[in-house]
């Protein structure tokens, strides 16, 4: 089907570089850590680029998730899955109740109350020390084991980072390409017209809203697993500007460049790293320079440059 | 029984009388408009109509069903559709997947099923797909068919905003001045498109300040000033109506298409 023709490159470039690259600090580390922002950005994306609705506070529900699963499995022996399960359920629970008055504003005002939401979330984690840890975070989380298959080398978390995040894109490229991802794409462009077309907004944004929470939570879930740590500093609001910035910096609107987004997004700072004391600034210029350059994000702006290479080869073939 | 009945329809923003005490029928299968100066109450008409704005008085019975009280999208499920005179299009979207969002109503396919690609949607999808290649067909927008919406005329926007209201295949469906900005020769495709419209049974409520077009097309006109009834028949008896004249800039009309 040609709405996946991206969708089976990816699957290719996932299975080559661990092969090409075996036991690369910067495939099987950085790459996992990549994925698990690709997986976020992804499912911010389907809110933010396709349904036009902000959210400022989408690191909470990577919080709940990766919560559940740690307080389960540690404090009261739960066997992973059915924790992951639970983080589902409570996540779901919390977007569906606050998702229907939060997305009753528009604009800045949606913002700042996603924002809020996010912080609340945070000092929630904070603040319940005996259940959470505190600041100090909590530790001791044991990995996922998959039918006696443990996940406990790099290799194995690429594995599985990598087809959940290749699994959510499809999904959410199938969702795109369909009925509902219409309905969300038509929310964006004009609610009064998708609402006179059948389209109930109200619905359709609670919905979006709430999937894409899920997913945030699945992937705080495999997080607190692979990292056997969490702490309240992976949920805070910075973070959740970490992951709008990838889904603006890709470009609104495409699931491959969301991914393009939190790639870049956490490979850049590796790579600064030998400018020091510079790290910070340089990594600002960068993105900067890029939202000037290539104001409709990455990914759309190197496809008009590729098509416009294109035109003038065949050009100049012609003459 | 006609199609659409309206009865002492009012509506009123701070101050402004938007409708006032407003009665008409739209029978099946006609073109029936609305005309009127500016700041008439029409835009407003058709924003109750279709659940968009709530009256404060009077009944809306569509297919003898109260639409008053519903909401936009509920009032879409009972068979009426609509343009808007500022467009509303999904700028974001293709001319082909604007068209398929009209087929909203005509498919059922959840988000599970979407996300899994289940066989009940491909085969929606497939026929989502006819529905709105014919949709755009119709129209005459088959040129325009890949391309993004952002990128199109004015007038084949206006051609696509009823090409979406059409995939729906409503039994009622409202223009707001389709032919507002259209060149001479654009404004004669519309005029054909309306006609071609109507000639495949559905009910076309019209409001347009093309004189010409309006006499050319409607079955019966309804005039309204400041909300209420001015006039309210057939194009003939609407041309020669005084007081219809005397409230279009003072007895002057232009009846050149
Ligand atoms: N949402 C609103 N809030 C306040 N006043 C409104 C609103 N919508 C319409 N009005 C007022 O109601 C009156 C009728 O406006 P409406 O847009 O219905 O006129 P119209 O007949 O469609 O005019 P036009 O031919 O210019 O499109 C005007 O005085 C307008 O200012
Ligand atoms: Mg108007």
């Amino acid at each position: 089907m040609s709405h996946l023709r991206g969708f089976y490159l990816l699957v290719a470039a996932a299975l080559l570089l661990p092969l090409i690259f075996p036991d690369n600090y910067y495939v099987t580390v950085v790459g996992v850590t990549a994925a698990l922002h690709a997986i976020l950005a992804v499912s911010l994306n389907l809110l933010m680029g396709y349904a036009g609705q902000i959210s400022l506070g989408h690191a909470g529900f990577f919080g709940i998730g990766a919560y559940a699963s740690a307080i389960l499995t540690t404090r009261y022996g739960w066997n992973p899955w059915p924790a992951m399960l639970f983080g589902l359920v409570l996540t779901g629970v919390v977007a569906f109740t606050l998702g229907r008055p939060i997305l009753r504003l528009k604009g800045h005002y949606l913002a700042m109350a996603t924002l809020g939401l996010g912080i609340i979330i945070n000092i929630l984690l904070v603040q319940t020390g005996s259940l959470t840890g505190g600041p100090d975070g909590l530790g001791g989380i044991p990995t996922l084991s998959l039918f006696g298959w443990a996940v406990d080398s790099d290799l194995r978390w690429y594995t599985v980072i990598v087809s959940v995040l290749l699994a959510v894109v499809w999904l959410v490229l199938n969702i795109i390409n369909s009925r509902s991802g219409r309905a969300l794409r038509a929310l964006h462009g004009s609610e009064v017209a998708a609402e006179m077309m059948g389209i109930n907004t109200t619905t359709t944004k609670t919905g979006v809203f709430v999937l894409a929470a899920l997913i945030a939570s699945l992937a705080g879930s495999l997080f607190a697993h692979q990292q056997a740590f969490v702490s309240p500093d992976s949920f805070s609001f910075f973070f959740s500007i970490e992951l709008v910035t990838m889904v603006v910096l890709g470009g609104m609107a495409s699931t491959y460049g969301a991914i393009m987004g939190a790639i870049i997004l956490t490979f850049l700072p590796e790579l600064l790293v030998v400018f020091e004391d510079f790290e910070v600034l340089i990594f600002g210029a960068i993105l900067m320079s890029m939202m000037i350059f290539l104001p409709q994000g990455l990914f759309v702006g190197m496809q008009k440059l590729w098509r416009r290479v294109a035109t003038e080869e065949s050009r100049r073939g012609a003459a | 029984m006609a199609l659409l009945e309206v009865h002492g329809l009012s509506k009123s923003f701070g101050g402004v009388t938007a409708i006032a005490d407003l009665d008409f029928g739209v029978p099946e299968g006609q073109v029936y408009s609305v005309i009127g100066p500016n700041g008439a109450g029409k835009t407003t008409l058709f924003n109750m109509l279709c659940g968009i704005y709530s009256p404060d008085e009077g009944s809306i019975r569509f297919l003898d069903r109260e639409i008053i009280g519903r909401l936009p999208h509920q009032v879409a499920e009972l068979g009426v559709s609509r343009t808007f005179q500022n467009l509303q299009m999904f700028f974001n979207m293709s001319v082909l997947d604007n068209v398929k969002v009209g087929c909203h109503l005509r498919t059922r396919g959840r988000i599970w099923s979407n996300a899994l690609r289940l066989p009940g949607t491909r085969r929606e999808e497939k026929q989502a797909e006819r529905w709105a290649r014919e949709a755009i067909l119709f129209c005459g927008l088959d040129d325009y068919l890949e391309s993004h919406a952002d990128a199109l005329p004015y007038g084949v926007l206006k051609r696509l905003e009823i090409a979406r209201a059409l995939a729906a295949s409503p039994r009622l469906l409202l223009m707001d001045e389709p032919a507002a900005g259209l060149n001479d020769t654009e404004t004669k495709q519309m005029r054909s498109l309306i006609r071609q419209i109507s000639g495949t049974g559905i009910t076309v409520l019209l409001v347009e300040h093309n004189m010409g077009l309006v006499m050319d097309v409607s079955d019966r006109i309804l005039v309204i000033d400041y909300g209420s009834r001015l006039a309210e028949g057939p194009p003939e008896a609407i041309q020669n109506d005084p007081r219809v004249i005397e409230a279009y800039l003072g007895g002057e009309i232009e009846y050149a298409v």
